[in-house]
């Protein structure tokens, strides 16, 4: 190239590097005048104080008769689009669903079925508590007219527990009833412990042990056996229903809002069901679409998007919006350092701690507890919206999660106490604590890779540890990727000592799929008596009485805390981000505008930033 | 001719056999998958039944009979069940194909369009402030990366001038196979489209200007100018038709890049289409995802080095394939 359009290709990179530093500049000083103006805000924050969200709109006026809302469905990936709740998989599904689909039966803050809220059925249990009547009200009817039968709940029973069903929820609330196992080992045609009515409006589901699961686990979705056509009857498989246009891009349900189009991957359209059977739902349509985490944020601005769940990266981006509320409530999940103290055994499909563990003695587990700072990552890596955990039942449970209970808070000085007291007293050269018997002490460290906040995360326990003289590794010196991260942690790797992983927590909040000495997703491989104890007390007949079980969980609340084979580290915050002309929306779980129903717009147009 | 299709189709066998293979084990080499996947993200799940599955979908299985069964089934045009989407493989990509095959040909006659006028010009007038100028939106192009090109074209087109929607591939609310329905899909189309074609002309421009720069020295046109020809006809007639060469031959190997489609511009602008997905399905594991794919491109790869040969000995009588 001659030096003429060297210097041409120069300046033409000047002048594009001036436009790109123009833009960010923009952002930078927008950024800057929207922390001025809500200056009291941050002062707020600096003082200690934690976040706090409202949990629903200030707008209630009655919305405008012709409105559409804009829902935004915040993902980097294309739904899978399977729009039912007995073979979805994933998450973006479930969203879409809520809308044209529900429960028969209504739910409370806990989850927890409830006869107040108003729902398309009501129940009774049974003096014994071992069986279940729901009734559905007559004027509940699927949105093609026909009205909704105890036998298309019968339907759901049948397709989760059929022997050709491969999804996910075939759970113990499933198959703890009475004649579903000779059904699903396909030894029976029907199940035997369900019972429907002569007028097809009334279900009786006869469990086989009496379990308090059932009032936040029953499934009380029912599938239209006449639209997506009867595997009972033999008149198509399993996987043709999965597969069929009539659950992807015709599905129905009873819900306030109908379907009216599918454009798989990308958005789905709804109209108002006038037949709802609460009443008349307040908007006349919705339009759901996928957007990108990268541009959410201008779309919220912009007003083309009135409600979207914010990922935690963008919330400094939308935090001082003036066309928005912020809505936020703490989620269903929680992050842990796990322990690994034994192995699965699955011959007896059990977990067996083993006593000569390098963690076994737990005031190792609390001091490591003890030594992490998880309120510098909550408010450093996550804006505040992450904030230290206490146990292991998520503050979303109102009445089990055991407020009093302070978990172990971050207080190194008690650490390093704990550590003495336990005999790892001795120090190497580098003033890393020697174990008991003199030897090097060291633990390997095992942690996922995935979001920037992953590595500084890993190091920064790392450091904390190091603080209070243990030694710790990551496994391989790197971050493992996700799926390669669970089956080493599954597979009991030898070289892994701790980890850090997150649940999903269920609605369910009966810890033992998690913590049970035989559940196999119990990756620590904890157990003890008391656990079990504990845990079987908690879904006893006993339990039904709320003030039982509460008083049940916290104990078992506390026994972790002693025992700490898992230690929480962080609860989250979930964000809504919505705009102002939206009315009477909460997302707080039970509440009466938690229904999709209420949702109205008051403005034509939605206002813009 | 003939001969020769049938002899490459014939290669094409044993080829496709063993790269199904190799996909085959190292797809099952990857930790994890689709069922545990799943299974983790469902807190209420039961652990044992997904034993249960694992075993009955043959998980389990020695690798061979997992792979005998797979091929077996693959040959007969069945490319099994997606776990993760609860659907017939063939109709996933059915789906999907539409729209990457819409956006990767929009985007390469767009190319073509951009390309083969700009090099043409840098070709004919060489060293001019023209080539210069195309030269260097050449090497421009080339140092931007598609994930900033493709935002920077959101940001501007898409939000502040609000000229063209910036997620999905059509609005919904238009009806189907009505005239604003093809109205929106265009106008969807345009973004992904430009963020894709206009840092993807490097290799076309570089092709044509260099070689024309070549051809233009060579004999013939010498010869064709003492001729008399006027200057346009020789570079049309004559040197043209050399110098379109080594694009025609690149044409099958751009058929191939037609139907892996883009992972970023489909992920930026929320497009559903066949790169994503693939993405997708490997960190989710979805194994019957992931060979069918594999074993498309793979083909589509062998098909389009075919194509590009006969596509050669079209254009240019000089290359004899017997």
């Amino acid at each position: 190239m001659s030096k003429k359009s060297w210097l041409l290709l120069a300046s033409l990179m000047l002048a594009l590097s001036v436009f790109l530093a123009a833009c960010s500049g923009k952002d930078n000083a927008s950024e800057e005048g929207n922390t001025d103006s809500s200056g009291d805000k941050t002062e707020e924050e600096e003082s200690g104080g934690e976040l706090e969200f409202p949990l629903e709109v200030s707008n209630t006026d009655e919305g405008i008769k012709n409105g559409e809302l804009n829902y935004a469905q915040v993902s980097d990936t294309p739904f899978e689009g399977t729009l039912s709740r007995v073979f979805y998989t994933n998450a973006p599904d479930g969203e879409i669903m809520d809308f044209f689909d529900e429960g028969l039966l209504a739910t409370d803050g806990d989850y927890m079925i409830t006869n107040d809220g108003d729902g398309a059925a009501t129940y009774e249990l049974s003096e014994d508590n071992k069986s279940i009547t729901i009734t559905i009200g007559d004027d509940v009817n699927w949105h093609d007219g026909e009205p909704v039968k105890a036998s298309d709940l019968l339907y759901a029973y049948e397709l989760l527990g059929h022997p050709d069903y491969t999804g996910t929820r075939y759970t113990f609330t499933i198959s703890n009833i009475e004649g579903m196992d000779e059904y699903h080992k396909g030894e029976a045609d029907e199940i035997s412990g369900i019972e429907i009515s002569e007028d097809d409006k009334t279900i009786t589901l006869n469990y086989k042990t009496a379990s308090p699961s059932i009032l936040s686990g029953i499934w009380t979705y029912p599938v239209p056996r006449h639209h997506v056509g009867d595997v009972a009857a033999g008149e198509l498989t399993i996987e043709e229903v999965e597969s069929s246009e009539k659950i992807r891009t015709e599905p129905i349900g009873f819900g306030p809002y109908k379907v009216t189009k599918v454009i798989p991957g990308e958005s789905v359209q709804y109209e108002r069901y006038e037949d709802y059977h609460r009443g008349t739902p307040a908007l006349e349509s919705i339009v759901l679409k996928v957007y990108n985490p990268t541009s959410i944020v201008k779309a919220v601005k912009s007003g083309e998007v009135d409600v979207a769940d914010i990922p935690a990266d963008q919330y400094l981006n939308v935090k001082d919006l003036s066309n928005t509320e912020l809505l936020g409530k703490v989620d269903l999940a929680l992050t842990y350092i796990g322990f690994k103290l034994g192995e699965w055994d699955e011959k007896l499909g059990e977990n067996v701690p083993d006593p000569d563990a390098k963690l076994a003695d737990k005031r190792v587990r609390q001091a490591m507890w003890h030594a992490m700072d998880n309120d510098v990552i909550g408010k450093e890596m996550y804006h505040g919206l992450r904030f230290p955990a206490t146990t292991l039942i998520v503050p979303v449970f109102e009445s089990f999660h055991d407020e009093s209970n302070p978990g172990r808070m971050y207080d190194p000085d008690k650490a390093n106490e704990l550590l003495d007291e336990a005999g790892y007293t001795e120090r190497d050269a580098d003033g890393f604590r020697l174990d008991p018997d003199g030897n090097e002490f060291v633990l390997t460290f095992a942690s996922m890779s995935g979001g920037e906040a992953a590595e500084p995360i890993a190091e920064w326990y790392m450091q904390n540890w190091e603080d209070v003289g243990i030694k710790v590794e990551l496994l391989d010196g790197r971050l493992h990727e996700m799926n390669s991260f669970y089956d080493r942690v599954r597979g009991d790797d030898p070289d892994i000592d701790i980890f850090q992983g997150a649940f999903g927590v269920g609605s369910d909040p009966d810890p033992s799929g998690l913590y049970g000495r035989n559940s196999s997703f119990n990756t620590t491989r904890y157990a003890s008596e008391e656990n079990d104890e504990l845990l079987t007390k908690g879904t006893s007949e006993e339990a039904f009485d709320l003030d039982y079980r509460t008083d049940i969980y916290n104990q078992w609340q506390e026994l972790m805390v002693e025992d700490v084979p898992f230690a929480p580290t962080v609860y989250r915050y979930e964000i809504t981000v919505v705009n102002d002309r939206v009315s009477n929306l909460s997302i707080e779980p039970g509440t009466d505008n938690a229904k999709i129903w209420k949702w109205g717009v008051t403005e034509d147009k939605a206002s813009a930033d | 001719m003939i001969t020769f299709i049938i002899r490459r189709i014939l290669v094409m066998i044993p080829q496709l056999l063993l790269l199904s293979i190799i996909i085959f084990l190292l797809a099952k080499a990857m930790p994890g998958d689709a069922i545990t996947g799943a299974f983790q993200g469902n807190p209420d799940a039961d652990a044992n039944h997904l034993e249960e599955i694992k075993e009955k979908m043959g998980l389990n299985d020695p690798w061979y009979q997992q792979y005998g069964r797979w091929l077996g089934n693959f040959v007969q045009g069945d490319m099994g069940m997606s776990y993760v989407h609860k659907q017939k493989v063939s109709s996933l990509l059915a789906g999907r194909l539409g729209n990457t095959l819409l956006l990767s040909i929009a985007t390469m006659i767009t190319i073509y369009l951009i390309s083969i006028p700009l090099g043409i010009i840098a070709g004919r007038w060489h060293n001019s402030w023209a080539d210069k100028l195309v030269v260097t939106y050449n090497y421009v192009a080339l140092a931007t990366p598609v994930f900033v090109f493709a935002l920077i074209m959101l940001f501007i087109f898409g939000f502040s001038l609000g000229w063209f929607p910036i997620t999905g591939s059509v609005d919904i609310r238009a009806e189907n196979g009505s005239w604003e329905y093809y109205i929106s899909k265009a106008k969807h189309l345009v973004l992904p489209t430009l963020s894709g074609a206009i840092i993807g002309t490097v290799g076309t421009i570089q092709y044509l200007r260099n070689d024309i720069i070549d051809t233009k020295l060579k004999d013939f046109v010498k010869t064709a100018r003492a001729k008399g020809v006027p200057e346009g006809r020789v570079y049309t007639r004559h040197i043209l038709r050399n110098s379109i060469l080594p694009i025609a031959a690149f044409l099958g190997y751009e058929i191939t890049l037609l139907i892996t489609g883009s992972v970023f511009i489909e992920s930026i602008y929320s497009y559903p289409g066949l790169g994503k997905l693939f993405i997708e399905s490997i960190s989710t594991r979805d194994f019957t995802v992931v060979s069918a794919l594999v074993m498309i491109s793979g083909a589509a790869v062998i098909v389009g080095t075919m194509l590009s040969d006969i596509i050669l000995s079209i254009v240019d009588p000089r290359i004899r394939i017997d």
